[in-house]
């Protein structure tokens, strides 16, 4: 379960020339509000530069809010973002893997530092390998790996530690149809656990596919958050990224 | 702690999985001090072999026959006659010959009448292998007609020689090399130990940035100040590793290299001890913890390596200028300069190769070293820990 109260992050940025200097505080998430509830696939939807990233990166205890509060699964993000993180799996497009560790190493190193006991980890590690289709290239270097490679053992070290709540930025962007399916198939069957899951996406038929409860952001701001069986009752363009544009700009 | 291991593992892990970390932390300091000797002194045995073996073109006007008969003597000697003093200045240019001796006409007469004369040395200053010959010869011949003239005055040697130097010396050998060539053994560890540094802090943090790993490295269930110190640990260690090498290569060098003043080695050999060294590099310890502090905290907003590098080269000037004013005269490891970081380690292991630290300042300088090692870890962790720096 995730509980978001008027989460804000400002930023502030110093310009001029010479002796003159100007601060310039901006707020990238201005008192964002929702839940994320278990069993459900939340989707957080926005335009780019919206203010999705950096309400993710609170939500995963990366950067301290400026203001609001974020509950995770029971632990408030401002009591210790550390906690949070050990509930979280985070994955977005910024979160690349080390390149000169292999997947058998990358995923030792996470399960280590998540304190997953050695047996389950391996155990866990396996079934990971297995079912994601790693085993094949489990030895080989990350840097030597295709880009469906490397997203395929990110996801399996987002996993690893079988969070409570999971955040998927664009897990399936720049991949072929048939590894984007296996994680889709990897994202239900993680609603299937009653695991709470944010998913992101540009993919329309994705979201579609997957999302129970929707939030749009738009300049930092939400503009719409309800069950995505609502958004749809309520829609008036004749597809889904229609309306989602139309929404955006009406804001 | 168990996490900071893991940290340090995975960072090391990956800095050594790198040829070019390999090559320069590994390869480079392991081989730089016996190169730079072994090619140093075969140049050098090269260089003299050949200076000695060169012919020497010497121009001669109004030359006595015993300076002829001395100059021919040596066989390299290539002599022309002239009768007159003519355009020396251009033979010389064009390479007939190298160097022009006029003697004064009337130098039969001024020898005999036991009079000074005069020689005209024509020389291009900047042969030194030339002029050194031709003044080598001048001055034998000088001795000789000076002993002539002593033996024609009837005076005794003893009364032409009023005094002799004897040198007695007080200082030990140990002493007298080891501050000499300790003042130049931390300019190549430091530097070497900078550029290891430099390398493992880009990489482990703009490196990071550039992969696009720092975001999945922070949402690690670790505190940010772990995840720095695991990379400063490690970033120091890649200074360290590298100058400890370079010590063992100095020593292999003194080992295996032949050509090496026999005076230098057992002096450089009683030098280079387990006491010293121990002093050495518990010394370069936390220096090496300073330098990978500074360097995290200077590239901490860079976002490319080669931002980073422009951040962080500047600061080779402050171990630079230090290390140059430890090799100058009059600089002392005193209680003033054992605070100054750099300058204290050039002046330190000075005194430490000779013998002659003391253990007191030793301590202060180890204590302030410590110091600035935490003040340089604080500020890299307040500049880790900006979010708009480190999320750039």
């Amino acid at each position: 379960m995730i509980q978001i109260n008027n989460l804000t992050k400002s930023f502030t940025s110093k310009t001029g020339k010479g002796f003159k200097k100007e601060t310039i505080t901006v707020n990238a998430v201005n008192k964002v509000s929702f839940e994320c509830k278990p069993g459900r696939i939340f989707s957080l939807l926005g335009p780019n530069g919206a203010g999705k990233t950096t309400t993710l990166r609170m939500i995963a205890g990366i950067i301290n809010p400026t203001s609001g509060s974020a509950i995770v699964d029971g632990v408030d993000i401002s009591q210790g973002n550390d906690e949070v993180k050990k509930r979280i799996g985070f994955l977005t497009g910024s979160t690349g893997l080390y390149e000169r560790l292999n997947p058998d190493e990358t995923l030792d190193f996470f399960g280590k530092l998540y304190k997953l006991p050695e047996k389950e980890l391996k155990e866990r590690k396996e079934y990971l390998f297995e079912k994601l289709g790693i085993n094949e290239f489990r030895k080989k270097r990350m840097g030597q790996m295709s880009t469906g490679m490397k997203q395929k053992v990110s996801i399996a070290r987002t996993l690893i530690h079988d969070p409570e709540v999971l955040i998927f930025d664009e897990p399936t962007s720049g991949l072929d149809v048939i590894t984007a399916d296996s994680i889709i198939d990897l994202i239900r069957e993680s609603k299937a656990d009653n695991k709470t899951v944010i998913f992101s996406s540009h993919i329309m038929s994705e979201v579609d596919l997957l999302c129970d409860d929707l939030a749009i952001i738009s300049k930092g701001s939400i503009i719409y958050n309800d069950s995505f069986e609502n958004f749809k009752k309520e829609m008036k363009a004749d597809n889904l990224t229609q309306e989602f544009i139309n929404r955006v700009k009406e804001a | 702690m168990t996490e900071l291991f893991i940290i340090i593992k995975k960072e090391l892990t990956e800095l050594l999985r790198d040829k070019k970390t390999i090559i320069n932390s590994i390869v480079l300091p392991t081989l730089l001090i016996p190169v730079l000797m072994f090619g140093g002194i075969k140049v050098s045995q090269m260089i003299q072999k050949s200076n000695e073996e060169k012919k020497v073109k010497i121009g001669l006007v109004n030359a006595p026959d015993d300076f002829k008969s001395l100059v021919l003597s040596d066989t390299l000697n290539q002599v022309t006659n002239y009768d007159e003093s003519i355009d020396f200045k251009t033979l010389i240019d064009d390479g007939t010959i190298q160097s022009a001796l006029v003697f004064s006409s009337d130098w039969g007469v001024r020898m005999d009448s036991l009079e000074s004369s005069e020689v005209q040395v024509y020389r291009n200053g900047t042969k030194d292998n030339v002029n050194g010959r031709v003044s080598a010869m001048l001055k034998e011949y000088s001795a000789k007609l000076k002993e002539v003239r002593i033996s024609q005055l009837n005076i005794p040697v003893e009364k032409m020689t009023p005094f002799r130097e004897t040198f007695v010396e007080v200082g030990e050998q140990k002493e007298l090399i080891g501050k000499r060539v300790g003042g130049f053994i931390p300019y190549i560890f430091i530097l070497t130990m900078w550029g290891g540094c430099l390398l493992a802090a880009i990489d482990l943090v703009t490196g990071e940035k550039e992969r696009k790993t720092i975001e999945t490295t922070l949402s690690l269930p670790i505190s940010k100040f772990k995840v720095l110190m695991g990379k400063a640990i490690v970033a120091s260690l890649l200074g360290f590793i590298p100058a400890l090498l370079n010590l063992m290569g100095l020593i292999l060098g003194l080992q295996f290299i032949d050509g090496i003043p026999e005076v230098i080695t057992s002096a450089l050999g009683e030098m280079l001890n387990f006491q010293s060294i121990t002093m050495i590099l518990l010394l370069l310890i936390p220096f090496s913890l300073f330098l990978a502090g500074l360097i995290i905290a200077l590239v901490a907003g860079a976002t490319s390596f080669k931002e980073a590098q422009s951040k962080a080269s500047p600061i080779i000037i402050l171990i630079i200028i230090p290390l140059v004013m430890a090799l100058m005269p009059g600089i002392e490891f005193t209680w003033a300069t054992v605070f100054i970081p750099v300058l204290n380690i050039g002046l330190g292991v000075k005194e430490i190769m000779a013998g002659t630290i003391n253990m007191g300042m030793y301590a202060a300088m180890l204590l302030s070293l410590i110091t600035f090692a935490i003040a340089a870890i604080y500020f890299s962790y307040k500049k880790f820990s900006d979010e708009n720096a480190i999320l750039k």
